[in-house]
């Protein structure tokens, strides 16, 4: 048998995005278990910059990356999921209707936990989120709840996550952590490969996030 | 024999007024305590905010170190006997407070010192020294509770 052709599929930044917010994931739990609160917030953000990067990036970037590609209505989900326990792999390169959502999910999930973490204030009041100035004690001590709690949904949708991709690896036989390494999959018959967006895009997207996140970081100053 | 169970009843129904009385005043006591340490709260959210400003308010940041000087010396009257989870309210004070009674009062003492000297510090006017202070209370603040508070 030929080697099978392999097109694109994720482009840089997407791949960028992914795995810095998979390490940062632990490294932030670890800070905010162990009341390593300066850490906890450089690194959250770090993350900040990647979710606003990525939101941006989600209307220009690549194709495979764009929120108008992925997000898909119910009927197409729903026509997606009844046939889910087939071995036939999803005639897309990209996003698959139910995956869509998964991501959409996971983006909601990070930008509430950033949007909590930032107005969040502990119990002392010696640990004051950048953007705690704008809210009473009561509110930021509720934040900082939340971002407690928001964390276990959070935790349940990567659990979910994983889930798939093992779902997908065994009964579907597709391979999901390769080509977030690569870029690049097997082809699909019927489906157009990923269309890549030029790299200044990014170096834009790139440089409007980072100000923003500085921005944010510094109290809106 | 009707007068005596007529007197045994009495003396329950007192009993039993009188613990309900008591566990009310504890939580009241509770709940005036936690309030204090919310207002001790809100000050230290106020001057951690106002030093990382890049145009810090000395007189706000005054107010803060005061309010939080005149509260510190407070604070052992604020844990009268039977104010412990024993109360029956929920509480964060670990019954060590009353078991270790010396040892809390020393904790309270010490951010008694640091709360006046960080008054006097903001009083004389000088942020940088303010800014040199404030971490010891914040220390102060954390010995105390890693021993005497319950972790949320």
């Amino acid at each position: 048998m030929a080697a099978e052709a392999r097109v694109r599929v994720w482009d840089g930044p997407v791949r960028i995005v992914h795995w810095l917010i998979a390490l940062a994931v632990p490294a932030l739990w670890w800070t905010g278990e162990h009341d390593q609160l300066d850490w906890h917030r450089r690194i959250g953000y770090g993350v900040l910059g990647l979710l606003l990067f990525r939101l941006i990036w989600g209307f220009v970037g690549g194709s495979t990356a764009r929120f108008a590609g992925f997000i898909r209505g119910p009927r197409t989900v729903a026509g997606y999921a009844s046939r889910l326990f087939r071995g036939e792999k999803a005639a897309v390169v990209g996003h698959n209707p139910m995956g869509g959502w998964s991501v959409a999910a996971l983006l909601a999930l990070v930008l509430a936990e950033v949007g909590l973490g930032l107005f969040a204030v502990d119990v002392d009041g010696l640990e004051p989120g950048p953007l705690s100035r704008f809210v009473d004690f009561d509110a930021g001590r509720a934040a900082a709840q939340w971002h407690a709690w928001v964390f276990y949904a959070f935790l349940a949708m990567i659990g979910l996550h994983l889930a798939a991709i093992v779902f997908y690896a065994a009964v579907k036989r597709d391979n999901l952590v390769g080509p977030m390494l690569t870029g690049r999959r097997t082809a699909v018959e019927g489906a157009a490969p990923m269309a890549a967006a030029p790299l200044w895009r990014a170096l834009v997207a790139a440089a409007v996030a980072t100000a923003l996140a500085v921005w944010i970081a510094r109290g809106l100053r | 024999m009707k007068r005596i169970s007529l007197w045994i009843s009495a003396g329950l129904i007192i009993a039993a007024t009188a613990g309900a009385v008591a566990a009310a005043d504890m939580a009241s006591v509770i709940h005036a305590r936690q309030a204090h340490y919310k207002e001790i709260g809100k000050a230290t959210k106020g001057l951690s905010e106002a030093l990382n400003s890049p145009s810090p308010q000395l007189p706000a940041i005054q107010a803060y170190a005061r309010q939080i000087d005149q509260l510190a010396p407070q604070i052992p009257s604020w844990f009268p006997a039977g104010s412990g989870p024993e109360a029956g309210v929920k509480t964060g004070a670990k019954p060590d407070i009353w078991a270790k009674s010396a040892e809390f009062k020393a904790a309270a003492a010490a951010f008694t010192t640091e709360a006046h000297r960080l008054d006097q510090v903001a009083a004389a006017g000088d942020l940088n020294a303010v800014r040199a202070e404030f971490p010891a209370l914040g220390k102060a603040c954390k010995t105390c509770h890693e021993s005497f508070r319950q972790k949320d």
